[in-house]
């Protein structure tokens, strides 16, 4: 198989890889880079534990071919909290109890991402709607979607106080 | 003021930040260097003689190491918590498509996929077992000694005297399907062994302890050379409990010299994983005019698949729970599971309660309709009272809440003022109300050994180290028992650094299971946090020169009583680490067993239950037969709260679970082929389907719990299911014995009812 190079930002690095083009970018982030965050649940695009985000928005990683991903951000939880501090769906899920086995979390934390970072102040079913993708067998989702709530109420309170 | 500083608050789990951020390595998440990669040969039908296998071809293509079939098992070809009857890798005879063949082991999961189909297999095809009252007639045998796996009985009065004193008779039958524990982590893991031979398997495990004992039982290895670590795992449910791919993961390692892993993909997770077991149940239910119950008769068969795994213990607890949490005086309960060539049935969050409850609660709502008394006082009538004889004719543990649970019911808003709640706006959409009960026996029952130990270190630095076996499979055991220890040590959370689910470093604490973590684990940390107080005082009165009695423990000190003189734990430490010693602190704790035990039926009864109640708001729409579960609300008696956030949150994904099972889960099968092989075609709840959830607690001390606390990883899921259902038929006035009511099943029987469309 005809190896290809694919240049593109995986949390703010940029990356330069050959690999096979049959690779998944879910393969890619695991097993070439061992960022191991990014969950593989199903493989088929059904329960988005593989859910990365491209160029900002929630993707199933399972779903896109390395080759799609050329030139574009990928963003992986491990990506999210800079520095040490928590991006605010990490803590809102953290403080409410929206965890359990936590392996439906990175994935439904980067769904949530994606929703608020283009409505800051999501209805409940806005909020649905955005982490339908994502299945969660432990939770009962009512604290995730509680979460999601505070952790777009915190963001506001955060930049409010950014401007002030 | 509350007694406690930890006990009973709203915690965020100990683990929450290493989940949150991508760190935590879940045991498939492992990765060594020079690892292999294992894919497993499943059966190609569901019943049949293998004639032969040959695997040369597949041996010899790319990437391939080993091609592994039963020859290379060592020792016995065989394991099965109860029975062991299930083969590693299947030698003349396969008994559903989920059997294990043989195990390619190569240098990339790609390679050891594709080897898969040159492995030739001649097979001679049987007449399949498919259905669970024929396994019981018919000539075909799954296993040699029959389709028999256990069959019980056990009475209590007189039923027949019962039924003749009956005002009333009901009879119905009640069916429930297989259904998938969807852990969003499949089975799965890595082996590693060292140059000295010491294999280490990371894999999904709830009792590591046992894996141990079953992989040195088909490896004829020594249990001393083999560790098994649990942690973290993505979900468990039950279905973690007996092996999956433990055997073949240090199979794997031993023949090949380096690293495997072997991870299930979804399809074989759900094909060849375990399940809920189906049931059919049929109960007969006498009861006088005024609505007390007088007699319970029940025959339940459970659809066991081709294994045993913990499946008769499984069809057995249904029994023990056929009869709900009520008191009634005459009851004949009886048992069959059954081999058939379907999918695997096992351990399943409610372990048989669930099926016998959704049986009984649809019972006592149409015993409620036909004579005319309100569900709810018709249940308070008959709840279970302290002191009185359960379904098996024993007394249970002066901890029985059914009845506070149902008052929390009769109070709430949802239930007080129905009809506010019961109106729509369109002519099509009906609502409706149901609730249901149900109790849990916590642990593992009379006649077997239950056990759960911890060790306690004190650190440098004043710090603690908890050990303990019973992994976390997600529910939370792990903040729990860190409370609990920090409750007994005066000290914070983050002053105790956990140590879970390693048969190396953590002591033996039992299985991760029946509701009964939390209350073991916590039983076995407050004696282990005992010795260790003790040990402080001790060490602080040579310090201080005082008497231990005159001596409290107050935050990370002893102090003496009424007084400023105090020594940290730090402090202690320092001068032990002078003195060349230090502070370890061992417990074990055994659980009370009841004042029966069946010969005839090992593991009955139990002692402890949980008990709850729980009702659901629904809507149907009668043009599409689809329902939405509005609201729930659940009233969990789990004894004494340890911690808040992690009973809601069981009791939320609980509700969300027994939903799914109400209304969409099934694995569908046809002559032991699968209809549903995926995510898109098995369907659990999402976001959107998941309702409302209330979650209104009552606190029945149990006097022999950790703080009063008692299990309830199981229970939540019970009751849920005849709720939705009850309330569903209160909604059209249908009848529904069969489990997932599904949009079409409600629809064509809610045609009948409301024909809209004809007008
Ligand atoms: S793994 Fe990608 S959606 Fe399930
Ligand atoms: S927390 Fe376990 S699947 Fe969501």
């Amino acid at each position: 198989m005809e190896k290809v190079t694919v240049n593109f930002t995986l949390n703010g690095d940029h990356e330069s890889i050959t690999v096979n083009p049959n690779l998944t970018l879910l393969e890619v982030i695991r097993d070439v880079f061992g960022l191991t965050g990014t969950k593989e649940g199903c493989g088929h695009g059904e329960c988005g534990a593989c859910t990365v985000l491209l160029n900002g928005k929630a993707v199933n990683s399972c779903l896109v071919l390395i080759s799609q991903v050329e030139g574009k951000e990928v963003t992986t939880i491990e990506g999210l909290s800079r520095d040490g501090s928590l991006d605010p769906l990490q803590a809102s899920f953290i403080e409410t109890g929206a965890i359990q086995c936590g392996y439906c979390t990175p994935g439904m934390i980067l769904s949530a991402k994606s929703l608020l970072l283009k409505n800051g102040n999501p209805s409940d079913e806005e909020i649905k709607t955005a982490i339908s993708g994502n299945l969660c067998r432990c939770t009962g989702y009512a604290k995730i979607i509680k979460a999601i709530k505070l952790a777009a109420r915190n963001g506001k309170t955060k930049d409010a106080g950014g401007e002030s | 003021m509350s007694e406690f500083r930890w006990v009973g608050k709203a915690f965020p789990r100990i683990d929450g930040r290493d989940k949150a951020t991508g760190v935590a390595k879940y045991v498939t998440d492992r990765v060594f260097p020079n690892m292999l990669w294992g894919a497993v040969l499943r059966s190609r039908y569901p019943h049949a003689l293998i004639k032969g296998i040959y695997t040369s071809r597949a041996e010899a293509s790319q990437g391939v190491v080993a091609v592994l079939t039963h020859k290379d098992v060592p020792g016995l070809n065989a394991f099965g918590i109860i029975n062991q009857d299930q083969p590693v890798l299947c030698k003349d005879k396969v008994r559903y498509l989920g059997d294990s063949v043989a195990l390619v082991l190569a240098e990339s999961k790609e390679c050891a996929y594709n080897a898969l189909d040159l492995i030739e297999v001649d097979y001679e095809p049987l007449p399949v077992v498919s259905d669970m009252e024929d396994a019981l007639q018919t000539d075909v045998k799954v296993h040699e000694k029959g389709n028999i796996i256990e069959h019980v009985r056990i009475t209590k009065g007189d039923v027949e005297k019962g039924f003749r004193e009956a005002d009333l008779i009901v009879e119905e039958t009640y069916y429930t399907p297989r259904q998938m524990h969807t852990f969003l982590e499949t089975e799965g893991g890595v082996a590693t062994i060292d140059e000295d031979g010491n294999i280490t398997v990371f894999a999904g495990s709830q009792y590591p302890n046992r894996d141990i004992i079953q992989i040195a039982r088909s490896l004829n290895y020594p249990m001393e050379k083999i560790r098994v670590i649990a942690h973290y795992i993505g979900g468990g449910f039950g279905g973690k409990d007996e092996i999956t791919a433990q055997i073949l993961l240090a199979l794997g390692t031993l023949k090949t010299g380096r690293p495997v892993k072997i991870v299930w993909n979804r399809e074989e997770s759900l094909i060849a994983g375990q399940k809920r077991l189906p049931m059919k149940i049929t109960l007969k239910t006498g009861v006088t005019k005024d609505g007390k119950l007088l007699a319970n008769k029940a025959r339940i068969i459970a659809d066991n698949g081709p294994y045993t795994c913990l499946g008769s213990a499984i069809m057995k607890l249904a029994v023990e729970h056929a009869s709900g949490p009520y008191y009634v005086p005459h009851t004949d309960l009886e048992g069959f599971s059954v081999y058939t060539n379907n999918c695997i049935g096992s351990a399943f969050r409610g372990f048989g309660a669930t099926q016998a409850t959704f049986a009984i609660e649809c019972q006592l709502d149409l015993i409620s309709k036909k004579l005319g008394i309100d569900p709810l006082e018709l249940r308070l009538k008959n709840a279970l009272r302290n002191h009185q004889s359960a379904n098996l004719g024993h007394i249970p543990s002066p901890s029985v809440g059914i009845a506070e649970t149902l008052e929390t019911l009769k109070n709430h808003d949802l239930w007080k003022n129905k009809g506010y709640y019961l109106k729509t706006d369109r002519p099509y959409l009906k609502r409706g109300i149901g609730l249901a009960c149900s109790h849990q026996g916590c642990g593992l029952g009379s006649f077997f050994p239950d056990y759960g130990a911890a060790t306690i270190i004190l650190l440098p630095g004043g710090k603690f180290t908890l050990k303990i076996g019973c992994p976390d499979i997600g529910q939370g055991n792990g903040t729990a028992f860190v409370m609990i220890a920090s409750e007994v040590l005066c000290c914070n959370p983050e002053d105790i650094e956990l140590e879970i689910g390693d048969t190396r470093s953590t002591p033996d604490s039992g299985s991760t299971s029946a509701s009964r973590t939390t209350y073991t684990g916590g039983r076995a940390i407050i004696e282990a946090g005992n010795k260790m107080k003790a040990n402080l005082f001790a060490e602080a009165s040579r310090m201080l020169g005082v008497p231990p009695d005159s001596l409290e423990l107050r935050p990370h000190c002893v102090a003496v009583k009424d007084s400023d003189l105090k020594v940290t734990y730090a402090e202690i430490a320092e001068r032990l680490s002078k003195e060349n010693r230090f502070l370890e602190c061992y417990s074990r704790f055994d659980w009370p067993t009841a004042d029966l035990e069946f010969k005839e039926a090992l593991g009955l009864p139990h002692f402890i239950y949980s008990y709850i109640s729980e009702m659901a708001l629904v809507e149907v729409n009668v043009l599409t037969g689809e329902v939405s579960v509005l609201k729930a609300v659940v009233s969990p008696d789990a004894g004494r709260i340890i911690n808040r956030q992690g009973l809601e949150g069981q009791a939320e994904g609980g509700t969300v679970m027994g939903m799914g099972y109400a209304l969409m889960e099934e694995i569908r099968q046809v002559d032991g082929q699968y209809m549903n092989k995926d995510l898109s075609t098995y369907i659990i709840p999402t976001a959107q389907d998941a309702p409302e959830i209330e979650t209104v607690p009552v606190e029945k001390y149990e006097v022999s719990g950790p703080f009063g606390a008692k299990g309830i990883g199981e229970a939540v899921c019970n009751p849920i299911t005849p709720a939705v259902i009850n309330a569903i038929k209160n909604a059209l006035g249908i009848s529904i014995t069969k489990i997932p009511a599904t949009p079409e099943d409600i629809y064509f029987m809610a045609k009948k009812e409301f024909d809209l469309l004809r007008s």
